[in-house]
């Protein structure tokens, strides 16, 4: 099985690099969208710290919380967009069906595309943290394994809700704007670019009850001492709770799903 | 000899969703197409069996049935002993098979890179995988190119690329869709002359086309198919023998086939015509007529004829085709 996911993702890094300009901005891009949050919030800083910020963080260092939102919404968009967009290129290109016609798992498919969008986006984040360093002073103080402890279980529970979005990419053969919309929802209604208790009412309800709002919270918690909604041990008890339940779930659905299109005969159409 | 694909009442139904438009409530329902409508039969190990019929047929339904890209709705069919619904994972494994059109490989991908990627998914380890990609490379004749991106070959020599990559595994059944649609003579001979190769390695060989003398020349057996059901199924000799009462005439004639076809049907000795226009842009059409054997039908035919206002420019009486067993059996063309 790990043979046939790092075929498939050999493949998909060679077709990355066929195209040089876009991976190139690829890792210009992050960087790019950061600076303007940077200015913004150092022209709302007092003595580098933002008080109202910290009013609602414990924490006046906004560069850093945005910056790990940046990080954990980038490995959002690496599942959404590895196993969504990836397999509407495959239905694009016309060779989704060459590939479903060989003895592989689905599952080594699905997964296989991820790995090397999580192996760019983590080199990517690895050189965004570089550049956030010596630019603009990013420093973190707690502990990075607890924080990936965190991680983990929420990028299990991604990768279910990423085979429920396969399903749907094939049965309704369009990806972009189901890609872009689901991980922008998910990502910002996590707490991406700000603390979620600054949200109203109705929307706070929403985010709260998405488990990845307590990773983003918790990484926070431990790396740069904000102060969590729950104790980060609880919040990794809910991950991967979320994790086991959404892995079930998306397979599941993925599976109905391949089945419905297999009898619509729907899988080679784009 | 065992049978390696046996196929039993196999029948495929879609149900097709009127469109409709974005304000108008028009056409809001269901279209029943029976796509593939109850077929039975069966391909012996080391055969080449042609299932030979027009667009839209049936034909690439079967295939995709076989190849478990699409789930029948009734009926079975089962792949080197295996069940397509219930050992898809065991039926792929035993298979190769090349659909239709040119884009099964990667076009950003070298040929080699290709058939590496699809060598890793047969899980072909590494060290056999080198020389056996080589060997394909040579015997398709694109090891000079096999370091090239796929977008930069021609027609021919992405179909032969798709016929390597079927061919990775030594899978013991190859499935071939219409494998020289869109090729130019030359390469279609040349991937002719392949796929009569694999005949000699004891592959079972089921390939769909519809073109005549493809599946004359390259199948021990033809099933004739349809409107989704086989009306004939015998070798391609049997089946012409089965005409041997009968003569094929071949006739250009000079104008539109408006009302020629309905003249000729009206003679006694006439069982079948077809007719079509010309494609030389001469502003003729050609018929092909099937008769009851009788030289004494040519006199009326040629009456026939001239009494819709036509003229008779060249007249022929040949050897039963396979195309001409479909006419007979079908009252028309394979290109219609």
């Amino acid at each position: 099985m790990l043979r046939l996911m790092l075929a498939i993702a050999r493949k998909d890094l060679i077709l990355f690099f066929r195209y040089p300009i876009n991976a190139v901005f690829r890792v210009v891009e992050p960087i790019m969208w950061l600076t303007p949050a940077f200015f913004l919030g150092r022209g709302f800083s007092v003595d580098g710290t933002a008080p109202g910020f910290a009013a609602y963080t414990g924490s006046g260092d906004f560069f850093s919380f945005i910056l790990l939102g940046s990080f954990l919404g980038a490995y959002i968009s690496a599942v959404f967009w590895g196993i969504g967009y990836s397999l509407k290129m495959e239905m694009d290109a016309g060779v989704l069906e060459s590939n479903w016609m060989t003895p592989v798992p689905r599952f080594a498919f699905l997964v296989g595309r991820t790995v090397t969008s999580l192996v760019i986006t983590t080199l990517n984040c690895t050189g965004v943290l570089l550049a956030s360093w010596l630019l603009f002073g990013f420093s973190a103080s707690g502990s990075v394994g607890r924080a990936i402890l965190i991680t983990l279980p929420m990028l299990g529970g991604l990768y279910g809700f990423g085979f429920t979005f396969a399903g749907l990419v094939l049965l309704i053969r369009e990806a972009n704007t189901l890609v872009d919309v689901s991980s922008f929802l998910v990502g910002e209604l996590s707490g991406r670019g700000f603390p979620v208790t600054v949200l109203p009412r109705s929307l706070i309800v929403i985010s709260l009850a998405l488990p990845t709002t307590y990773a983003f919270d918790a990484v926070r918690a431990i790396l740069l001492g904000t102060e969590p909604l729950l104790p980060p041990g609880a919040a990794a008890l809910v991950l991967v709770a979320f994790m086991v339940v959404m892995l079930a779930l998306g397979w599941l659905s993925f599976t109905a799903i391949e089945r419905l299109c297999r009898a619509r005969g729907t899988l080679g159409l784009h | 000899m065992p049978a390696s694909v046996e196929i039993e009442s196999l029948r495929k139904v879609f149900q097709r969703r009127a469109k409709r438009g974005l304000l108008s409530r028009r056409g809001n329902g269901t279209r029943t197409l029976v796509a593939v409508d109850g077929i039975s039969f069966s391909v012996t190990a080391g055969e080449v069996f042609g299932l030979l019929g027009p667009n839209g047929a049936g034909k690439t339904t079967t295939i995709k049935m076989l190849c478990t890209l699409l789930t029948p709705t009734s009926g079975t069919a089962r792949v080197a002993g295996h069940d397509v619904v219930k050992e898809a994972t065991k039926v792929r494994a035993a298979l190769g098979t090349v659909m239709t059109g040119e884009r099964s490989v990667y076009w950003k991908l070298t040929g080699r890179e290709n058939l590496a990627y699809f060598a890793a998914l047969y899980r072909i380890p590494s060290r056999q995988a080198r020389p056996r990609i080589a060997e394909l490379l040579e015997r398709m004749e694109l090891t000079a190119r096999a370091n090239e991106l796929v977008e930069k070959y021609s027609s021919g020599m992405k179909q032969r690329l798709a016929l390597a990559r079927a061919l990775l595994a030594a899978p013991p059944i190859l499935l071939l869709d219409e494998p020289t649609v869109g090729l130019d003579p030359q390469a279609a001979r040349a991937l002719r002359e392949l796929i009569g190769s694999l005949r000699h390695e004891g592959r079972t060989v089921l390939l769909t086309t519809h073109y005549m003398a493809e599946a004359d020349a390259l199948c021990d057996r033809v099933a004739i198919i349809d409107r989704g059901r086989i009306i004939a199924l015998d070798s391609p000799a049997s089946l012409k023998q089965s005409l041997k009462a009968k003569e094929a005439i071949r006739m250009e004639v000079q104008g539109s086939p408006n009302g020629l076809e309905d003249a000729l049907r009206a003679l006694t000795t006439v069982e079948s015509v077809s007719a079509k226009q010309s494609d030389n842009g001469s502003g003729t059409c050609e018929l092909q007529v099937i008769t009851l054997g009788s030289r004494g039908c040519i006199g009326p035919m040629i009456e026939a004829v001239r009494r819709t206002g036509h003229e008779v420019l060249h007249f022929q009486v040949v050897q039963p085709t396979l195309e001409d067993v479909f006419i007979s059996l079908t009252g028309k063309s394979l290109r219609e």
